[in-house]
């Protein structure tokens, strides 16, 4: 794979080459005009800065400061230190919500990386209908999260007459209680999840796939590789950014779940869907201790930061080999 | 660069900065007291759902009324109900209304943060103040200071389908009375009739709501104090286990109580309006209306009393209105004009109590549900005589819930973190419910461990 390797680190070195050779080239008295040509740009930037600081970094800074303090958000916050870290730590629901987390993060890349993969390769494949396979694809997406969820609320009805059950029924399966089941509870909250995102990720896949060059599959058919091969030794190595990049975002998203334990489950039964976020959202706007969750989300995003960094850092001899 | 450069630069850096100082300035102003005769606007919680059109209709009549009388008032109302989760974000983010209406659960914790205003100034000057149910003013009030007014007071009972009782074979005149009973008609109901003989809800804190109602039924609190005035959990005890044990038997050994356990209260209400479901506890007066408005047939509603373990109580709760804490001293006062207006006067203003009375039933609404009153017995009998013409609803199939209001002690919910308590205690009434190997003994001391800490936090 030389050209890939030339083709991603070429621009960067030819930036760094020029960027050292750009003094030596100039005359000294234009140096000034690029300071002030430089400086006009900043200006010109500084109003984006200014709001996207603003909106952006000045609410995770004061997150930061939050985590320590006591407030309501109406009288005057108060210095705790470490307090709102050790109430959280005595909390017994933080193992299990932690536990929770990593099942469905498990549980969704088990099922969420693979299923859109499969889906955009046949649907790649597919030689009429392609664009009809992609809006049915997509269509979960545009339906609001809440809608959906609820939806599926509907088809997962514990009861002989829920869709799911009446359908296992045909084949003589069922009736399972799916949420009502502290077992089923949570893969089918994945199942959820992963029906309302994969839509996105077929079409990103898709793209991908329509960059991979056609004369890599004729010469492999033409050498007598198998559908099986092809997608091992073609696809897959050609996807390969694109897939390690989705696998991380996807990470980072099931660890955020929210929205199906919230509409769904409330986190039952028994705490079996209890989520980091759901924790978090209890905590400050059920019980308006906005400092613990605080103190939380700091923590989620600590380890959301190590585990990105952790996962660059295995990935990166694959993603540019 | 240029001079005009920089300044155009300079401007377009500023204006947003001055933008937004003028935004928080004006911002600023509106919050200085002013005279009470002055021009203002208040939002206000509880406006009936858009889809209960006639409840609508009578409101806004109410507004525009209210709005004659006092022409320097403008009311703008929110149907969005009172919701433990949304709730906290809204007041929170601050784009909770003027008046809040909020279950007596909720005032401990809001006057505690500071989230609602001492009205008493203000609500001391009204008339039927004194009259109010004091009972319920306990927690209203701190010292001299009044933080709300109660709209209306519930206890909870049984409600259930005379329908299908009358399909299972019992009499709909005489529901259970005791928890075996319950028991007993639930499996009657499900076998005969092949609908939930007794439903639950159990998400939302709903399960620890309920959980604590019919502990209290079997003599036991959540909650106590010790003499230091340190709070710990209670409820590993004798009632709390009954009641457990007694919803274990009917979900796993009876089959009673549906496959649909993982609920709140709105679904339970749906589930029963389309008379899918036997017998559930709830504030039947509360659930009448909701009840009507979802399509269930008036002549199949039946209320009874809250059964009983040996406790001879019964959870007892209010809707209260408050004053959010930003308000200014003009909203306030047109605050609690509002609540005299609307839900005072209608209960002490024997013609006003008429003439709402009237409109209601004109307009198809429930008029004459039989509530646990807000005042006294002899303004509550007054009442009662002003709007009798009026009455629409069966009252009949309500006698065995109103005769046995006098008989219970009504405790209150817990006093300290009542919703923290609650969703503690979710988990353990859904772990109960859902798995048949459920560990009653282990999940209830758990829960304990957990209600300490969070008894012990809210100390802190």
């Amino acid at each position: 794979m030389t050209t890939t390797r030339e083709r991603t680190g070429g621009p960067a070195i030819g930036r760094a080459t020029r960027a050292r050779e750009a003094p030596v080239e100039k005359k000294p008295r234009r140096g000034g005009q690029r300071r002030r040509a430089a400086l006009a740009g900043l200006a010109f930037l500084l109003p984006a800065l200014l709001i996207f600081g603003f909106f952006a970094w000045w609410p995770i800074a004061q997150s930061l400061v939050l985590a320590f303090q006591k407030t309501n958000l109406i009288a005057p916050a108060e210095w705790v230190g470490l307090r709102n870290f050790e109430i959280l730590f005595s909390d017994p629901l933080l193992p299990r919500a932690a536990l929770n987390t990593l099942w469905f993060t498990v549980l969704s890349l088990a099922i969420g990386l693979p299923v859109p993969l499969l889906c955009a390769v046949l649907m790649s494949e597919l030689r009429r209908g392609g664009t009809l396979a992609r809006v049915l694809a997509y269509l979960p997406v545009v339906v609001p999260p809440v809608v959906a969820v609820l939806l599926w609320k509907v088809f997962f009805n514990p009861g002989e007459g829920g869709a799911i059950n009446a359908l296992l029924g045909l084949v003589g399966l069922g009736p399972f209680p799916w949420l009502q089941s502290p077992d089923l509870a949570m893969p089918s909250l994945v199942v959820v999840a992963t029906w309302s995102g994969a839509g996105t990720a077929i079409l990103i896949y898709l793209a991908a796939l329509t960059g991979v060059s056609t004369e890599l599959y004729e010469a492999a058919e033409l050498d007598g590789a198998s559908v099986w091969q092809r997608i091992r030794s073609i696809t897959l190595p050609q996807m390969r950014g694109v897939i390690l990049v989705l696998l991380l975002l996807q990470i980072i998203g099931a660890i955020q779940v929210f929205t199906e334990p919230y509409v769904m489950t409330d986190g039952g039964p028994a705490n079996a869907t209890v989520t980091v976020l759901l924790m978090i959202y209890r905590y400050a706007f059920l019980f308006g201790n906005y400092g613990v969750a605080t103190a939380l989300s700091v923590l989620l995003a600590i380890v959301l930061v190590i585990v990105s960094a952790v996962y660059l850092r295995l990935t990166r001899s694959w993603s540019t080999r | 660069m240029h001079q005009r450069t920089r300044r155009a630069l300079a401007a377009l850096i500023a204006a947003p900065l001055l933008l937004g100082t003028a935004a928080c300035t004006s911002a600023g102003g509106d919050a200085s007291d002013g005279d009470a005769e002055q021009d203002v606007t208040i939002t206000v919680m509880g406006k009936p759902a858009a889809t209960n059109e006639a409840a609508v209709a009578l409101f806004e009549e109410q507004v525009a009324a209210f709005e004659k009388e006092y022409p320097h008032i403008t009311i703008e109302a929110t149907d969005v109900p009172w919701d433990a989760k949304s709730f906290a974000t809204r007041l929170a983010g601050g784009s909770a209304p003027t008046l809040l209406r909020v279950p007596l659960t909720e005032p401990p914790a809001l006057i505690e943060r500071g989230q609602v205003a001492d009205i008493a100034d203000v609500a001391r000057e009204l008339e039927s103040f004194d009259k109010l149910n004091p009972r319920v003013m306990t927690f209203l009030e701190r010292g001299d200071a009044v933080y709300g007014i109660p709209e209306k007071s519930y206890a909870f009972g049984l409600v259930y389908n005379r329908q299908l009782f009358e399909q299972a074979g019992l009499d709909p005149d005489r529901p259970p009375t005791t928890w075996d009973e319950v028991r007993e008609y639930a499996a009657q109901i499900s076998e005969k009739t092949g609908k939930t003989g007794f439903g639950e809800i159990t998400t939302n804190n709903s399960g620890g709501w309920h959980l604590t109602g019919y502990s209290y039924t079997f003599g036991g609190r959540m909650i106590e104090q010790d003499s230091d005035g340190t709070w710990k959990a209670a409820f590993d005890d004798e009632p709390s286990r009954e009641v457990l044990e007694l919803w274990k038997a009917m979900r796993w050994e009876d089959d009673s109580m549906g496959a649909e356990v993982l609920g709140k209260q709105e679904d339970l209400v749906a589930a029963f309006s389309a008379g899918n479901v036997g017998m559930w506890i709830s504030a039947p007066p509360d659930v009448y209306p909701n009840y009507i408005n979802q399509g269930g047939d008036p002549d199949a509603f039946g209320a009874g009393p809250m059964p009983q373990g040996g406790g001879d109580a019964t959870l007892a709760g209010a809707t209260v209105l408050m004053v959010n804490a930003t308000a200014t001293q003009a909203e306030k006062d047109a605050a609690v004009k509002w609540i005299e207006w609307r839900a005072l006067r209608p209960n002490v203003d024997l013609e006003a109590a008429a003439q709402t009375a009237e409109a209601s039933a004109a307009d198809g609404l429930p008029v004459g549900v039989p509530v646990l009153p807000i005042f006294d017995d002899a303004t509550y009998e007054a009442y009662q005589e002003a709007i009798a013409e009026y009455v629409n609803v069966p009252v009949d199939a309500f006698a065995p819930y109103v005769a046995s209001l006098s008989e219970f002690e009504y405790v209150p919910e817990p006093e300290v973190a009542s919703q923290e308590i609650y969703a503690a205690l979710d988990p353990l009434v859904q772990a109960v419910l859902t798995d048949p190997n459920a560990d009653i003994d282990a999940l209830l001391a758990d829960a304990g461990n957990r209600v300490d800490t969070i008894l012990a936090q809210h100390a802190s």
